[in-house]
């Protein structure tokens, strides 16, 4: 037990230096960094505009359940969701370390490569949203007028564990899409492809229940309904959705379970691709 | 003027040479560029179930709509294989000390700097955006008038020297700055704006942000001015846009020469 | 308040087919020429880090401090100087890449920043390990860009370009693509492009860095020969003292943004060294004190003695040292630049270069 712990201890000051050292690089481009973050707010910014044209035309007062002011806090709130489960240069770091022979050194040390990822981004994560919340609040607060009341506890309940799974899954989807860089030299077009289908299916573009609208060739079954059976609504769409309470009650649980399930899956998935992915590279000769 | 010419057919050239010797990253990065067109156009399609229209008595309902699109693919595009790649470089010429060789050399730095690379890949979109029009045009109601034919290449032109202008300010900002990757985000948020028409920018906070990027930033006129010309009728203060975008088109021409000779007076040069 | 350069006066002259001299007209005239800019300093630390978001401390720097000299026609100049000495800064300003913060300079008649296409077409400048040609073309379509670039007339192109391809032994290198070869055979390909607008001004910045000993000889045959062919005036920086005694007669010692010599080279190591390096490697490692009574410093590593000894006295000294002892190896050396740099700073320059603390 006592060796555990020792193990514990350098494992974390290893971390806090991981954690310090973001910060300082985080600063050390401050002009970026204060204008960078400012600016990603500009796409919601003409989207926003964008849905305000299209209501002003027609006669509905919503479209898919989505009133014109739930359309920018379900903006907003995809942003939230977005900011715990995208993972930029996760799969290109890993196929890269893989392709430039890097990831060798995580085959002889007594590390494990995926925690070591994982405790990585959420010292990245931590610091760059410690300093990005600024922004974050001021703009959620400039456009409180738009989000519904606050809802009940077990709402909130559920769109905090929505999250937390939403980054665990981004988190695996993505190394498991870096772990094919074993498998193939050019790991690119697939991740591309990826991000192609996430952009689409994920919520970033649009709220999913408007695929509701959409039918597939099966009686009474809607694009819509297929969707939630993939991962991807819940990199996006799923919390959002939660928070403003457009999925409830068995819904709720159902989807939530759904969440979990996948997270699992594309856990193992990830250790699998690890352990044949490094069995198959030791093979080669690295 | 000619030699300018020369060269630069010497350049594409080039270019076309090496993505033709790598031909299967030449047609993925042409499949990239369409596949998130398709995902656009797709989003469009399904916006256009619950509207008939974008923006009340805008005149933008479907086919003038997709017109639209179809022209902002093609000035893009253009911008995209022509100017773009060359300006991405200019920060690594600029920290590796590339601009310095750049400028011992008796031709124009401007020219040399924007114009060196082409991505034919990007005339993929395009290509895809001239079919687009096409199967707009033939369905919409209105028939563009013969003015309209003449004038819309003109203003595509506008729209790219415009679009050109804008690339050449953030190149003058890489050389005094020197690395600054924000810029080129920048690049990607303002041209976000020109997305779609400029009449969505409506009520308290659209009507200032419209006459911002229409009369200070005209980036509202590069792809607006051309699309409305073919897919909407040719009348009243239309007449006004096509002059505000040929002035516009040439003055920032000049303003961003300006800026940009400015920029290459104040070189630091990396240290050696 | 500076110290004083230590400058012989060197005009520049033409000999006439009588053998008279007479003054010509100077290729370079720079007199005065500063270059100082505003460096930010990077914060070190988190608490830094943060105080940097709202302000940061700057200081100036001054690269070059008021540079005065006079190239001739035909001359072949060494610049040289330890690293960050402004010998590149001196010559960005020569080929009109930076404007001066102080001075003037007049190059080919030309005021140098001023870019116009006259000057720029009539000099070539070459820096080690930094590319001109295009990385993506073979060095044949960027030979025939330059072509264009610099309006070669196509007959007079052929000729040069054949010429300098032969000289320099690249026939079989031009039609690969520039990124595929070693540095040295990219150094030979810049050299091509850069003569074959036949300029009648040669920058050369460190052209020798990164290149093995083979190279670098064959850089330095390749040079004299069209210096002297060609009565081009090239100017060099380099670190490297065997550049410069391999080509160049007149030696101009930067140091801290300042001239400190400028003249002959053979005075420099002849006027500011007393001695010379002996270094002996002995079988064993000797006794302390074996070579301290001979009263030079002595430094003694393992089985490697270094001894510094009167210039004068070595005669002498020398077989004293070597009779009845076994060497292996004993090499007699000048002093090595950078000493004599160094002692050249010490007794000219005086004080400490300026610099200024200042806040954003």
């Amino acid at each position: 037990m006592s060796r555990a712990a020792a193990s514990l201890f350098p494992g974390l000051r290893a971390w806090w230096t991981m954690l310090v050292i973001s910060l300082e690089e985080r600063l050390a481009y401050r002009g970026d960094f204060i204008l960078g973050t400012a600016m990603r707010f500009l796409p919601i910014v003409t989207q926003v505009f964008l849905w305000t044209a299209v209501f002003a035309a027609t006669t509905r007062s919503d479209i898919a359940g989505y009133s014109r002011t739930d359309i920018v806090a379900y903006y907003l709130l995809t942003m939230v969701t977005r900011a715990f489960s995208s993972m930029p240069g996760l799969a290109g770091g890993i196929a890269r370390s893989v392709r430039d022979g890097s990831i060798k050194k995580y085959l002889v040390q007594p590390v494990d490569y995926v925690s070591f990822l994982l405790a990585a981004r959420i010292a990245h994560k931590l610091v760059y949203y410690a300093i990005a919340i600024i922004p974050f609040a001021a703009v959620f607060f400039v456009c409180r007028g738009y989000f519904p009341p606050v809802p009940d506890a077990a709402t909130i309940a559920a769109f905090v564990v929505s999250l937390m799974l939403s980054f665990l899954l981004g988190f695996f989807m993505e190394a498991t899409l870096g772990m094919l860089g074993f498998w193939f030299l050019e790991v690119s077009s697939i991740i591309f492809a990826y991000m192609l289908v996430q952009y689409l299916l994920s919520g970033h573009m649009f709220p999913l229940d408007m695929l509701a609208a959409i039918p597939t060739g099966l009686a009474g079954v809607s694009v819509a309904d297929l969707v939630r059976w993939l991962p991807f609504e819940y990199t996006a769409y799923f919390p959002a959705a939660v928070w403003l309470g457009k999925i409830r009650g068995a819904d709720l649980v159902r989807s939530l379970l759904i969440e979990a399930a996948w997270v699992a899956v594309m856990a193992l998935a990830c250790r699998i691709a690890w352990w044949r992915g490094t069995r198959r590279y030791s093979a080669f000769g690295g | 003027m000619g030699r300018y010419v020369s060269i630069f057919l010497t350049f594409a050239r080039a270019c076309l040479v090496r993505d033709m010797t790598f031909r299967a990253n030449f047609v993925l990065e042409c499949l990239t560029s369409m596949g998130w067109m398709s995902m656009n156009l797709a989003f469009y399609l399904l916006v256009f179930q619950f509207t008939p229209e974008i923006g009340k008595g805008t005149g933008w309902t479907r086919e003038p709509f997709f017109a639209f699109v179809a022209t902002g693919l093609i000035i893009n595009s253009i911008v995209q294989a022509l100017f773009m790649p060359s300006a991405e470089e200019l920060t690594e010429m600029v920290r590796t000390g590339g601009l310095d060789g750049v400028l011992v050399q008796p031709l124009d730095a401007q020219f040399l700097l924007s114009m060196h690379r082409v991505d034919f890949s990007s005339f993929a979109n395009g290509i895809v955006g001239v079919g687009l029009l096409g199967w707009a045009l033939a369905r919409m109601d209105h028939t563009p008038p013969a003015a309209a034919w003449l004038l819309y290449p003109l203003l595509i032109v506008c729209g790219v020297a415009i679009l050109y202008s804008l690339v050449i300010m953030l190149a003058a900002a890489t050389i005094l700055l020197g690395r600054n990757q924000s810029l080129y985000d920048f690049w990607f948020y303002l041209t976000n704006f020109s997305r779609y028409p400029a009449e969505i920018y409506a009520g308290p906070w659209g009507g200032p942000l419209r006459a911002v990027c229409t009369f200070v930033i005209p980036i509202l006129l590069v792809v607006n001015v051309p699309a409305r010309v073919i897919a909407q009728p040719l009348e009243g203060h239309a007449w006004g846009l096509v002059a505000l975008a040929i002035t516009a088109a040439v003055a920032a021409i000049v303003i961003s020469r300006l800026v940009f000779q400015t920029a290459l007076a104040k070189y630091r040069s990396a240290s050696s | 308040m500076r110290g004083r350069a230590i400058v012989f006066p060197y005009t520049p002259r033409m000999h006439n087919t009588n053998g008279e001299s007479r003054p010509a007209a100077p290729v370079i005239e720079v007199e005065g020429l500063a270059k100082s800019y505003r460096v930010f300093d990077k914060p070190e630390g988190l608490v830094a880090s943060v105080k940097s978001l709202f302000h940061r401390s700057s200081r100036v720097v001054e690269a070059l401090k008021g540079v005065s000299l006079t190239v001739g026609r035909g001359d072949f100049v060494a610049l040289l100087g330890p690293n960050g000495a402004g010998k590149t800064t001196f010559l960005k300003l020569l080929s009109g890449i930076i404007t001066p913060t102080q001075g003037t300079a007049r190059v080919l008649g030309h005021v140098p920043w001023e870019r116009a296409d006259d000057f720029r077409r009539r000099f070539a400048l070459v820096m080690g390990q930094r590319n001109q040609l295009w990385w993506d073309l073979p060095a044949a379509e960027s030979f025939r860009l330059h072509r264009e670039i610099y309006r070669i007339e196509p007959a007079r192109f052929e000729r040069t370009r054949d010429e300098l391809v032969d000289l320099l032994g690249v026939k079989k290198l031009v039609l690969q693509p520039v990124r595929d070869l070693s540095l040295g055979e990219r150094m030979k390909l810049e050299l091509v492009a850069a003569l074959l607008h036949e300029p009648e001004v040669l920058f050369l910045d460190e052209p020798t860095i990164g290149l093995d000993v083979v190279a670098q000889h064959a850089l330095h045959r390749f040079l004299a020969h069209i210096q002297a062919e060609r009565q081009m005036t090239i100017v060099l920086t380099t670190h490297y003292m065997k550049d410069v005694a391999a080509l160049c007669r007149r030696a101009i010692v930067i140091t801290d943004g300042s001239i400190l010599y400028d003249g002959s080279l053979d005075q420099i190591v002849d006027r500011f060294t007393t001695h010379k390096i002996v270094t002996l490697d002995l079988d064993d490692t000797p006794a302390a004190d074996e070579f301290a009574r001979l009263g030079f410093p002595c430094e003694i590593r393992g089985p490697q003695v270094t001894l510094r000894i009167d210039r004068q006295r070595i005669a002498d000294v020398l077989p004293e040292i070597l009779r009845g002892r076994q060497v292996r190896d004993v090499s007699v050396e000048d002093v090595p630049l950078e000493e004599i740099v160094a002692q050249l700073f010490r007794s000219g320059a005086g004080q400490a270069p300026r610099m200024q603390e200042a806040r954003a």
